[in-house]
């Protein structure tokens, strides 16, 4: 799957993009030129060659803080993605299969987690347990979860009512060899589209979240809090917003595009699953949280 | 029952017994309707009103802290927490609670004692002006690109309007709000940057102060209902009724009224039912970039203080809003397109 997405123009662009954003992740701060929490005397800084974008309120240099600043964005982005898919996908998976009052009451759950307005649930529960990147994470991660729950169900139900499952099963064929070979391969595309899109989503409410100054506190360097100490100094310096907001857009965007072109290779998977819905259910929502 | 006797008496004087029979076909299709959509939603009240409830247990702050301090003896904090009811066991407390927010009574906060009603009653004007302004934007402008994209399909309007949507849903709704900060205000000076007016001082002053930060919030919704839209309508374009009706020799403008908008819309409508929690939950960014004093702000600082009820009481009030707007949309949605209904 991986070979047919970076046969794709798309496919490598976003995974292109992704990895230059990984590695500026990873050695980020390794690379950045100054300290990102020394001020310095040169406040709000023009563009000039010791400060290649210049200095914020406090004269620390703006390309240091962005580079130092990018683990803690996007690391978080993919944590949170991870824990989504863990408490969505199981559960998700389960409903098929554990009888009818754990599927109502995961499908309420859902609902209402679907339901809620999102940032301000966010916003107050984690400022509430305590206001640590830790908390902020936890409560993005369960507010996404909804996502991969309905995925996994949907995948899961097809599987479980397909004749090959069921041929497979007659044969003779193990439990551990028919997920492996029929139910794996059915659920991988689709929880990697929600996978991508879920970590776009994520990353933009954990910058929304560090905007806010909640989970990373100010002096720690985020995009997200560059972009609201940003704010402040418009009239000063109009251009600086534009790095970080840059960054922030380019990310998500090509999270976006990584899920847009798995979805196109598995064209097939994608389909099927689509239509193997159960019974057209009226719900709240679907979550289209990458909007 | 008592529907049709009202309406049958008149429909035979017409002598149109079908309106009748249609006029309870609407009645009874409405209740179904309703009951179906009452069915979902209710369980959604309440487990979202246990789980904030379930917040200061969670959280295990307590008003103590707030009020008295670090030298707080045991005997002041047991009586404060006694003056909040917090001395009794879990579910006496939450019975107490939801019975308090079934009649509007929403606590005391713990920072100042003021009922939470009372104080969230102002932010809330603010916060509900900026939301609807911003789902009237949304919703407008969400329509009339999607509408377009949709009849000039396969063209560059339509390609421009695409791609121009798909980059408007990437861009977080806090980039949106620091550059309408940054060109509108600060360059172009043009609106207000920060700050709210009441309606009561004119015009013009209260849509000003307004108008940027609903702006910033319909961004996300107006892309939503532009795509959903311009989906709908292009798979309805391609259905058959669609052909029968060209052949037919009916106008453009009938068959894009008649048969594609009435049958294309359904989608739009329902993302509505999404996107609104969005703008309630995204209020609190951009009452943060506008500095509005609205009750995304009042729930961010309640918060960082620890103040449980005043948080609580926020997030029951949203939860009443987007579950009341919820039932709209699906009132709406059973009438729109009855297709829908069939199966919850």
């Amino acid at each position: 799957m991986i070979r047919r997405v970076l046969a794709q123009p798309t496919g490598r662009l976003a995974v292109g993009m992704l990895s230059v954003i990984a590695l500026l992740a990873i050695f980020g701060s390794v690379l950045a030129p100054c300290s990102p929490l020394t001020n310095s005397a040169h406040q709000l800084a023009p563009i000039s060659a010791s400060h290649w974008l210049g200095t914020d309120y406090l004269g620390r240099d703006t390309l240091s803080r962005l580079l130092a600043g990018s683990r803690a964005s996007i690391v978080g982005a993919v944590e949170v993605g991870i824990i989504a898919l863990f408490v969505g996908a199981i559960p998700g998976a389960a409903s098929v299969y554990l009888g009818r009052v754990f599927e109502w009451v995961t499908l309420r759950l859902v609902d209402t987690l679907i339901s809620l307005p999102f940032l301000l649930v966010a916003v107050a529960v984690t400022a509430l347990l305590g206001n640590g990147i830790t908390q902020a994470l936890l409560v993005v991660g369960v507010l996404l979860a909804p996502s991969f729950y309905r995925v996994s169900r949907a995948a899961a139900l097809s599987v479980a009512r397909s004749q090959y499952v069921e041929a497979a099963e007659i044969s003779g064929a193990s439990e551990a060899w028919i997920v492996r070979r029929h139910v794996w391969s059915k659920i991988l595309p689709p929880i990697s589209v929600s996978l991508a899109q879920t970590i776009g989503a994520g990353f933009v409410v954990v910058s929304s979240l560090s905007f806010l100054g909640i989970g990373v506190q100010p002096p720690a360097p985020t995009w997200g809090g560059m972009l609201s100490s940003d704010l402040s100094y418009l009239s000063y310096q109009p251009w600086a917003p534009v790095a970080p907001a840059v960054l922030i857009i380019a990310t998500v965007w090509a999270c976006n595009l990584l899920a847009d072109s798995i979805r196109d290779v598995s064209g097939e998977a994608g389909r099927a699953f689509a239509s193997a819905r159960p019974k057209r259910r009226r719900q709240l929502a679907r979550p289209e949280v990458g909007a | 029952m008592a529907v049709s006797s009202a309406v049958h008496p008149i429909a035979v004087e017409d002598g149109h017994g079908v309106t009748a029979a249609r006029a309870r076909h609407a009645v009874r299709g409405l209740l179904t309707n309703f009951g179906r959509t009452i069915a979902i939603f209710v369980p959604v009240f309440f487990v979202a009103t246990f789980a904030t409830f379930l917040l200061r247990a969670l959280s295990g702050l307590n008003p103590a802290r707030i009020q008295l301090g670090q030298n707080a003896t045991p005997l002041e904090i047991n009586r404060l927490e006694a003056s909040y009811g917090l001395d009794r066991g879990f579910f006496a407390q939450y019975g107490s609670w939801l019975a308090g927010v079934l009649h509007g009574n929403l606590g005391r906060s713990w920072s100042n004692g003021y009922p939470v009603a009372v104080l969230i009653r102002d932010g809330l004007t603010i916060s509900l002006t900026v939301a609807t302004l911003a789902l009237v934007l949304g919703v407008g402008f969400g329509l009339a690109l999607g509408a377009l994209a949709a009849v000039r399909r396969a063209t560059w309007i339509d390609r421009g309007i695409t791609s121009l949507l798909s980059i408007v849903s990437t861009v977080p709704a806090f980039v949106i709000g620091i550059v309408l900060v940054e060109v509108v205000a600060v360059e172009l000076k043009l609106l207000p940057s920060a700050g709210f007016v009441p309606f009561s001082q004119g015009f013009w002053p209260w849509l000003s102060h307004v108008l940027l930060p609903a702006l910033a919030l319909s961004f996300g919704c107006m892309s939503s209902v532009a795509r959903q839209l311009r989906a709908g309508l292009i798979g309805a374009y391609r259905e058959n009724y669609v052909i029968g009706a060209t052949v037919r020799g009916l106008s453009r403008r009938r068959i894009f009224f008649r048969h594609v908008l009435k049958n294309g819309i359904g989608p739009a409508v329902a993302v509505l039912g999404l996107e609104f929690p969005a703008l309630i939950g995204g209020s609190v960014i951009v009452e943060s970039i506008f500095a509005l004093a609205g009750f995304g702000q009042f729930a961010a600082t309640s918060a960082q203080m620890g103040d449980v009820p005043s948080v609580q009481g926020v997030l029951v009030v949203s939860i009443v809003l987007v579950v009341t707007f919820n039932l709209i949309v699906n009132l709406l949605l059973g009438r729109i397109s009855p297709a829908s209904q069939r199966g919850v």
